[in-house]
């Protein structure tokens, strides 16, 4: 007992493995990048404190005071800056009066600064003046600090006070790394570019799915049962093209067919029409062509599913329903696509996260232009993450993105299920005698 | 309504299931075509209905020629092997299909199917689905399918094929009850003798695409044409002797046994015959005892099977009254009943 236990962990930690490195993985790490403020900038490991100039404008609104201040810099007379000034050997008395008389002054500009070294009894030359009081600048800007500690410590040693919540502040806009942040929903939820591109991608799924995925796949199906064995494996074969050349290839082709020195504009400079790019013309065409292409491409498989499920109806349904004297037509209705129900749910299903997904016909196509006029979701997760115009790649942002994407493929799929009924189509038949 | 084929000829491809057969069936009757499978009973069947196109040939419906008309236009219900009911409608839609797709109101419809479903007992079923019937209740419902529409032709495929053995039995007296309550013209087909029999007014026995005779079920069992029809009726099934013509008599190959011909007593000394012996006429009754030793006993209740082995190495069937007195593998000496034998040539033909 004890032993099969042991060695049935054993027979499935291979696949476990995998399923965990290569499935759960994947998925985890999108939710959890997609919780942080990743991007080229931070880096994916830890970083560091750094005021910097934007570190200083952040902190304008709430610390005014602080935030002109770190921006500045300032002077201290201290133990470190009297060491400096004795290795230089300049004359003895500059460091004795400064100790004995200055020790702890802290200066809010140089000119302040330079006016007490200016006043020592040993009138140091302006050069002088100049050499002393670089020793005793003690600014923070642009100062890399590696811990939270010693970028406050410098602060307060500059003669910055501040509360803990205003440390807390100040050490959040200065990190360079990336920190846990819910930002990135915040952004997605607030901006009207993402808005848009949820329209996008709504309408292109919406109507690749229904006019091609489905619908045309129903077509061809429907219309190949009714004709001839090898006439209709050989419109199958056709059919099939677009789906089996390579993708780059065939939007290509849409591509010679569309460019302003492409087929269309040819044959329409026959007629005197000027050329132009009609893909990238306007706005419907684009879309028009995008649709055309995934179109096509999508079709495919909903055609190989639909003609193989047809084929499954006992061929007696069909010959019962002509003696019943049905039409071609109510075979169809009547016979045909109640029993597709499940098939098309498949299919509209499959067919729908697949599309959420994808993007590389577009991106081969038009790259979401003409503008962002054809920019879907999950184009603008790779262009946010994967290849950013500014090169600053947005990690988090873009697996919120990618996140978003996996929570509406789930609950589009469970509205499916209930629209089909799915629950009916798999419960138990009744039979008694 | 009366129904003819006329020369009616089927081939799928080079492949020639039937060549010019006519057979008349006449109206309110119902006729089996029984053969075994592969004799293209069913592609008969599929013709009629105008699912197959006849190759040649007419077919007619009363005086209605209907050989070039779909089948949504010949008005006939067929009740196929499989039911062919529609998994995804209830029994009330499966019976009230031919209606809708007719466009009849739906009160009109569900008028009908309450009454053609009260006619086959099936009436407090019709929620349901296909799935969720026994075999017997979705042949009710394909019976019902069939009916519902008033058709001219109904057409049987095997209907019994699929139901155990005491359902068969039920439902053999129901088809044939629906069948003469409707005074429908039917054409069973089936594979099954004993369905042949006891459903049908006439009987068409098929081989390779022929009819070899059509016969009421009694004259078909008592006077077959040929050995084929006489081994095809009857079960048990009849026992062939193999031996010749000498003296005006049968006699066996060994020579051991010797029938008399009676009016037959003319053929040529020689003549290859077979002689056909039905169970019933091998027993401790009849004129002519014969010797055999019992391989085979079975016991059916009311009466017993015997297979008894002769000198020559042929085998004899009998049935007989429940006895207990024979046992596997002892000696028998029976009389055959000489008239009531089948004479046939060696081509198979009745003599």
């Amino acid at each position: 007992m004890r032993t099969s236990r042991t060695l049935g962990i054993i027979m499935i930690a291979p696949a476990a493995t995998m399923i965990f490195l290569f499935y759960l993985m994947p998925a985890i790490l999108t939710g959890i990048f997609a919780m942080t403020n990743m991007s080229t900038a931070t880096g994916i490991s830890g970083g560091v404190y750094q005021v910097t100039q934007s570190a200083a404008n952040r902190l304008q609104d709430d610390m005014p005071e602080l935030a002109a201040g770190i921006a500045e810099p300032r002077f201290v007379i201290d133990d470190e800056g009297l060491a400096a000034l004795e290795a230089l050997k300049l004359k003895p008395g500059y460091v004795a009066e400064l100790r004995g008389q200055h020790v702890g002054a802290v200066f809010a500009s140089r000119r302040e600064a330079e006016r007490v070294i200016k006043a020592l009894k040993d009138r140091p030359s302006t050069r002088e003046v100049k050499q002393i009081s670089d020793l005793f600048n003690r600014s923070v800007l642009n100062t890399r600090f590696e811990t939270r500690d010693a970028l406050i410590g410098s602060l307060e040693k500059l003669g910055f006070t501040m509360t803990p919540e205003e440390q807390d502040k100040v050490a959040r806009v200065t990190y360079t790394g990336w920190v846990w942040t819910t930002d990135n929903f915040r952004v997605i939820a607030s901006s009207p570019d993402m808005a848009k591109i949820f329209f996008n991608t709504a309408f292109y799924v919406a109507v690749t799915l229904m006019l091609f995925n489905v619908s045309y796949a129903l077509f061809l199906a429907v219309t190949t049962h009714y004709m001839p064995p090898a006439t209709a494996s050989v419109f199958r074969a056709v059919w099939l093209l677009p789906r089996i050349t390579p993708v780059v290839i065939y939007v290509l082709m849409w591509k010679w067919l569309t460019w302003d020195n492409g087929f269309i504009s040819m044959f329409l400079g026959q007629f005197g029409v000027p050329p132009k790019n009609y893909l990238l013309d306007n706005a419907y065409n684009a879309w028009f062509f995008v649709i055309l292409i995934n179109g096509f491409i999508g079709a495919s498989m909903g055609m190989l599913v639909f003609s193989s499920a047809i084929k499954a109806i006992p061929q007696t349904h069909f010959h019962a329903s002509e003696v019943d004297g049905a039409s071609r037509w109510q075979q169809i209705r009547y016979i045909i696509l109640p029993q597709l129900r499940w098939p098309i749910l498949f299919v509209t299903c499959y067919q729908t996260l697949s599309l959420l997904a994808s993007f590389n016909e577009i991106l081969l196509s038009t790259r979401g232009g003409p503008g962002r006029a054809t920019e879907v979701w999950s184009l603008a997760a790779y262009h946010t993450a994967l290849n950013n115009y500014t090169g600053n790649l947005e990690y988090g942002l873009g697996a919120a993105l990618a996140l978003v994407l996996v929570v509406i493929g789930i609950v589009l799929s469970l509205i499916y299920l209930r629209i089909f009924r799915y629950d009916t189509l798999i419960s138990k038949p009744l039979i008694e005698d | 309504m009366r129904i003819l084929l006329d020369k009616f000829s089927k081939s799928f491809g080079s492949t020639k299931v039937i060549e010019a057969m006519d057979l008349e069936v006449g109206s309110g009757e119902m006729l089996a075509l029984l053969g075994p499978s592969g004799c293209g009973k069913s592609t008969t069947l599929f013709a009629i209905c105008g699912i197959h196109r006849p190759t040649a040939g007419r077919i007619l419906f009363g005086d209605r020629d209907v050989t070039n008309l779909p089948s949504q236009e010949r008005n006939v219900g067929v009740v196929f092997q499989s039911y062919a009911l529609y998994p995804h409608m209830t029994v009330e839609e499966n019976i009230g299909f031919p209606l809708t797709v007719r466009r009849l109101p739906a009160s009109d419809i569900k008028r009908r199917v309450a009454e053609i479903s009260a006619l086959v007992h099936i009436d407090n079923l019709l929620g349901r689905r296909p799935s969720q019937l026994s075999g017997g209740q979705q042949q009710r419902v394909a019976l019902a399918r069939a009916l519902i529409r008033r058709p001219d032709v109904l057409l049987l495929d095997e209907p019994l094929a699929n139901l155990d053995a005491k359902l068969r039995l039920e439902m053999r007296s129901e088809i044939r009850r629906l069948q003469k309550e409707t005074g429908i013209t039917a054409i069973l087909v089936t594979h099954d003798q004993v369905e042949a029999m006891s459903m049908c007014d006439r009987i068409a026995i098929m081989k390779e695409g022929e009819i070899v005779q059509i016969a009421t079920p009694s004259e078909m069992y008592n006077d077959p044409r040929s050995a084929f029809v006489a081994g095809f009726l009857g079960n048990p099934p009849i026992s062939f002797l193999k031996g010749k013509a000498l003296g005006g008599a049968f006699v066996s190959d060994d020579g051991n046994f010797r029938l008399p011909l009676g009016s037959l007593r003319d053929i040529g000394d020689g003549r290859a015959l077979t002689l056909g012996i039905r169970p019933e006429h091998f027993g401790p009754d009849g004129d002519l005892a014969i010797e055999g030793k019992v391989v085979f006993a079975e016991t059916q209740g009311r009466e017993n099977l015997y297979d008894v082995v002769l000198a020559d190495g042929s085998v004899l069937r009998s049935i007989q009254p429940v006895r207990d007195d024979v046992k596997l593998g002892d000696c028998v000496r029976w009389n055959l009943s000489s008239e009531a034998a089948f004479v046939f040539a060696e081509d198979g033909r009745r003599l």
